[in-house]
């Protein structure tokens, strides 16, 4: 938690000058699909948005549980005590659109945030991490770490998350491009103790058959750097995924080799800041500059950055980086203010 | 609430059972704990959550409400039989998948569809029951053993893929409101109450299950083909299951392989919650309908109005679990007191 | 021999066997010191969660709410190390003691009003949840000293892991308890016949407080020796317990409304489960498959479980 205040801290601190104040009665919600801590970093970001644009309220809004009923049922309720304007990590891609259906004819934009819904929908654009392709750049790296071996195992989460077959996909073709093969997918293991019995069943069997591994879920990522740190194997490459502090320090002590760092903070703060705009009369460009993946054609890419044991000590600077050059065009780049 | 109480019968929630002359004996049913009890927390919440009695929240909570009461009456069809059925979840999404893969892969027609993935919660159901009966395992085990197996085999054949081609008319009626505040999903789960009432009181069928579930010996000796009337249950609960799941379906819009969580295990907890507060014994043998209908109404209330209350969504979960059990307590005291002045 | 068959542990013993002979045939690496460390944690760990059901099904009840406390157990353990500087035994002391407070106000609900314990414990089951995620927020501790992280994850003489010290234990004791204490036999005779106990002069509100209380602790056991694996004080530690908590006493030929249980049996059905476990991993199976074969292989397992009591009760007609 420590750490994602630092990043907190030092990329609003960046930002302040950016933000021009004046009060509106926007009051945004950032609601994930449920308690991760990859979202930890949208709470200090919605405070802080609020803060520097002057608006109404940017709370942190968390389903207790995973479950796409229990995140409708809070934006349902949101909704009635007042908020308007919606930031969502989709429940589902699909299943998420007619709620945000919904929300938007009461009048509140929604922003796709973090993962996206399904084209069409009424989100105004989807702002999040390009899932696939930081899964095939994670590759391309652990490769390169991996110098002229070919074998890798792919730990990753829920099979019913659109995103994981994305990654599975990424990786083989990461894999392909190199003549490399991965020898084992280990899904359905975003929670700790099937990823733990899991992740160390399959490495005590077959450690000698693997020479990279590639996560790309947060959970699997922290317990697979416990687990090479326990069999003491530095033979094993590993790239893994998010910002925890299991993995980080892995990486200082040579477990791991790097991890593809995602831009929580950055989602929140910008989001809400567009979230404002786009209640306040603003429209989303014609002809904005949108890249496309599998679900939508309108997403914007919040920015990947891999990290090596050189970089770790300054990773906070390395993801205000893209966080400041992504803000500081956006308005220009994606909205159409002329009132 | 009762199943502690073996004697409580069902006594007829008879439209004169307002009146104290006409029939006391309904004070003393769970229903009329549960009426009084959702009106309590519902004035409550309207004193102290504003916007609770809009009509937008009024039609969140019906539709919400709606889905907990339908997954509450697949289990509760089963429960009656003294058995349980965990693969509720499980045969649920099999059955709106295979919906969503009909009509969006090979174009068949919705009505036909609907009916279709009815059929198939039916069969799998039937594979429950069967197996129940031939080994004389407890249902327990062979139902988280076949939640596995449905779901995994869901997941495998769709690779956990949405079908999201669906006619325009399933949105249409999850998101329609009928006098502003009320979904039909909330109808169609009253309807269902009603015929399985009409089935418990008035048909054969329904008065063998009860029979099977109270006492199978006896029911056996008196002509009650105890193992039919079982799977027969399981296959009611399994195509309960999938009417559920398909309002579900029309409520996003879209079949969605995790919509009921991974195997199915998000359904479990409303599913035993609606009809352990409605009185439906959990050994078999009485089954309430209206009571399993007004539990889980509570149960989405509470939920409802204390996110409104914003307790802070992480200590809804806690709140509930300590209403939950005020509410069995206060329920608990409010019988004994009665039957007491009863004695009295 | 005809004993032998008649035994619970027998059949369960028997597919243990079996698996393990298998799977060293077909994959080496089975045996090898490494996989036969992390089965016994698996073992040890998913073996108290079992215990803590076993207890409760004893008695005829269910505990919907294992998990919770399990769960609330460990992140106080995690969380008195992190916030607080509690020495690592008096927090697992302290943990402990949540653990059976839990399971005291189960039982003595259950007790004191009649309500069935399936309702108390759903009830029960989102209190505890509820106050895990309001004072986690669903975030982690991480603040495990280095100690407890040692004690779960090193191993003596070989494979042997640290932590099946206080699990042997923990299970002798469990197997003492039932067999030999009168408590034991007091939570069986309840479990088999609530009212004939009660005429025999056992205080079934005394005897069902003490069972929920052991399944507490043992409860609370499981979530300590899981944070010590886990190296984390992980919110989500006892979600998914309930089906594992249910499968391995059921495996073990448990009667589900109370009375006859077996330690040894339940022992095995664990073992049957983390084998299967570890089968789909070793041999590669696609991980889309996995939830089928996992649902068949428990089907299997209770098939012949049946079948085996199936026949010695004609062989006994018979004779």
């Amino acid at each position: 938690m420590s750490i994602s205040k630092k990043i907190a801290l030092a990329a609003a601190a960046t930002m302040l000058l950016a933000g021009s104040a004046f009060a509106s009665d926007t009051q945004v919600a950032l609601v994930p699909g449920g308690p991760h801590p990859y979202f930890t970093a949208w709470e200090q970001a919605g405070k802080d948005a609020a803060k520097d644009f002057g608006l109404a309220a940017a709370d942190y809004k968390v389903p207790p549980k995973w479950e796409l009923s229990a995140q409708n049922e809070l934006l349902e309720s949101l909704l009635t005590q007042g908020y308007n304007a919606f930031l969502i990590f989709p429940g589902d891609p699909v299943g998420s659109v007619s709620t945000a259906n919904e929300l938007t004819s009461a009048g509140a934009p929604v922003i796709a945030l973090a993962g996206c819904l399904k084209d069409p929908s009424p989100a105004a654009f989807c702002l999040g991490t390009d899932t696939g392709h930081s899964a095939y750049l994670g590759t391309k790296e652990l490769l390169k770490a991996m110098g002229g071996k070919k074998r890798i195992a792919h730990f990753t989460g829920f099979l019913v998350d659109p995103n994981t077959q994305l990654r599975i996909d990424a990786v083989e073709k990461a894999a392909k491009e190199e003549g490399a093969e991965v020898v084992q997918v280990i899904a359905d293991i975003d929670a700790p103790e099937p990823a733990e019995e899991k992740i160390n069943a399959y490495l005590a069997a077959h450690a000698g058959e693997v020479d990279g591994i590639i996560t790309t879920a947060w959970v699997p990522a922290v317990v697979a750097s416990n687990a090479l740190r326990k069999i003491g194997d530095k033979r094993i490459k590993m790239v893994g995924i998010d910002h925890d502090e299991v993995v980080l320090k892995a990486i200082k002590d040579g477990y791991v080799d790097g991890t593809m760092l995602q831009n929580p903070y950055g989602q929140g703060y910008i989001g809400s800041f567009a979230a404002d705009k786009l209640r306040t009369g603003c429209k989303v460009k014609a002809d904005a500059p949108f890249k496309s993946n599998a679900l939508t054609t309108k997403f914007i890419d919040s920015g990947t950055v891999f990290v090596d044991a050189a970089q770790v000590d300054t990773y906070v600077t390395a993801m205000q980086g893209i966080t400041k050059d992504l803000f500081a065009n956006f308005e220009k780049t994606y909205l159409d203010c002329a009132q | 609430m009762s199943i502690d109480s073996h004697s409580a019968t069902p006594t007829p929630a008879s439209p004169s059972g307002g009146r104290v002359s006409g029939n006391p004996r309904f004070y003393l049913t769970n229903e009329f704990g549960l009426i009084c009890l959702i009106v309590v927390f519902g004035l409550i919440f309207a004193l102290l959550a504003k916007n609770f009695f809009s009509p937008f929240n009024l039609f969140a909570l019906g539709r919400v409400a709606a889905v907990n009461v339908m997954i509450g009456f697949a289990m509760m069809v089963v429960i009656v039989t003294g058995g349980l059925n965990l693969a509720v979840g499980a045969i649920g999404v099999c059955g709106a998948m295979f919906c969503g893969f009909l009509i969006q892969v090979l174009g068949l027609p919705w009505p036909l569809a609907i009916l279709l993935g009815l059929a198939l919660g039916a069969g799998l159901g039937f594979i429950n029951g069967f197996a129940v009966v031939r080994s004389g395992l407890h249902s327990f085990i062979i139902t988280l053993a076949t939640m596995s197996i449905f779901f995994g085999a869901m997941v495998f054949l769709t690779r956990a893929e949405s079908f999201r081609g669906l006619p325009p008319i399933f949105s249409a009626f999850g998101t329609a409101r009928l006098f502003g505040f009320v979904s039909p999903l909330l109808i169609v789960a009253a309807l269902v109450g009603v015929l399985l009432s009409i089935m418990y009181r008035y048909t054969v069928v329904g008065r063998e299950m009860l029979a099977a579930g109270a006492k199978p010996e006896a029911a056996a000796l008196s002509g009650v083909p105890v193992g039919r009337t079982i799977i027969l249950c399981h296959m009611l609960s399994g195509s309960l299951a999938a009417l559920t799941a398909l309002l579900v379906m029309a409520r996003n819009g879209a079949a969605i392989p995790s919509m009921a969580g991974q195997l199915g295990q998000d359904w479990l907890l409303p599913a035993f919650l609606g009809p352990v507060l409605g009185g439906t014994l959990l050994s078999g043998g009485r089954a309430s309908p209206l009571g399993t209908f007004l539990g889980a109404i509570l149960v989405t209330m509470l939920t409802n109005g204390l996110l409104l209350l914003r307790v802070g969504e992480f200590w809804v979960q806690a709140c509930l679990g300590v209403l939950l059990l005020f509410a069995v307590l206060v329920d608990k005291a409010r019988r004994s007191y009665l039957a007491h002045l009863k004695v009295a | 021999m005809d004993r032998l068959v008649r035994a619970d542990w027998f059949g369960p013993l028997l597919v243990t066997l079996v698996a393990v002979i298998g799977m060293a045939a077909f994959s080496p690496s089975f045996l090898s010191p490494l996989n036969v460390q992390v089965l016994l944690l698996a073992l040890c760990i998913n073996g108290l969660i079992a215990f803590s059901q076993m207890i409760i099904i004893a008695i005829g009840q269910m505990n919907l709410s294992v998990g919770a406390i399990g769960g609330l157990a460990a992140i106080s353990f995690a969380g008195l190390m992190e916030v607080w500087g509690v020495p690592a035994p008096l927090a697992a002391i302290l943990a402990i003691c949540i653990g059976l407070i839990g399971g005291v106000l189960n039982g003595f609900f259950i007790a004191w009003t009649g309500i069935s314990a399936f309702v108390i414990t759903l009830a029960s089951l989102s209190i505890f949840k509820g106050i895990n995620l309001g004072i986690t927020r669903a975030q982690p501790f991480y603040g495990v000293p280095e100690s407890v992280k040692a004690f779960g994850n090193t191993t003596f003489l070989g494979p042997l892991p640290w932590l099946l010290i206080p699990c042997a234990i923990v299970f002798v004791a469990t197997w003492y308890l039932l067999n030999r204490l009168s408590l034991g036999r007091q939570i069986l005779a309840v479990g088999g016949n609530e009212h004939a106990s009660a005429l025999s002069g056992i205080s079934v509100p005394r005897t069902v407080i003490a069972a929920h209380a052991i399944s507490g602790v043992l409860a609370a056991l499981a979530g300590i020796a899981l944070v010590a694996r886990l190296q984390i004080g992980q919110p989500t530690i006892g979600d998914d317990w309930l089906i594992l908590s249910f499968a391995a006493p059921v495996i073990g030929g448990a009667v589900l409304s109370g009375g006859h249980v077996s330690v040894t049996a339940t022992l095995l059905g664990v073992a049957i489960v983390a084998i299967i476990t570890q089968a789909l991993v070793l041999f590669h199976i696609d991980p889309f498959l996995v939830q089928v074969v996992l649902g068949g292989l428990i089907l299997w397992a209770v098939g012949v479980n049946r079948w085996r009591e199936v026949r010695v009760q004609r062989s006994l007609k018979r004779s």
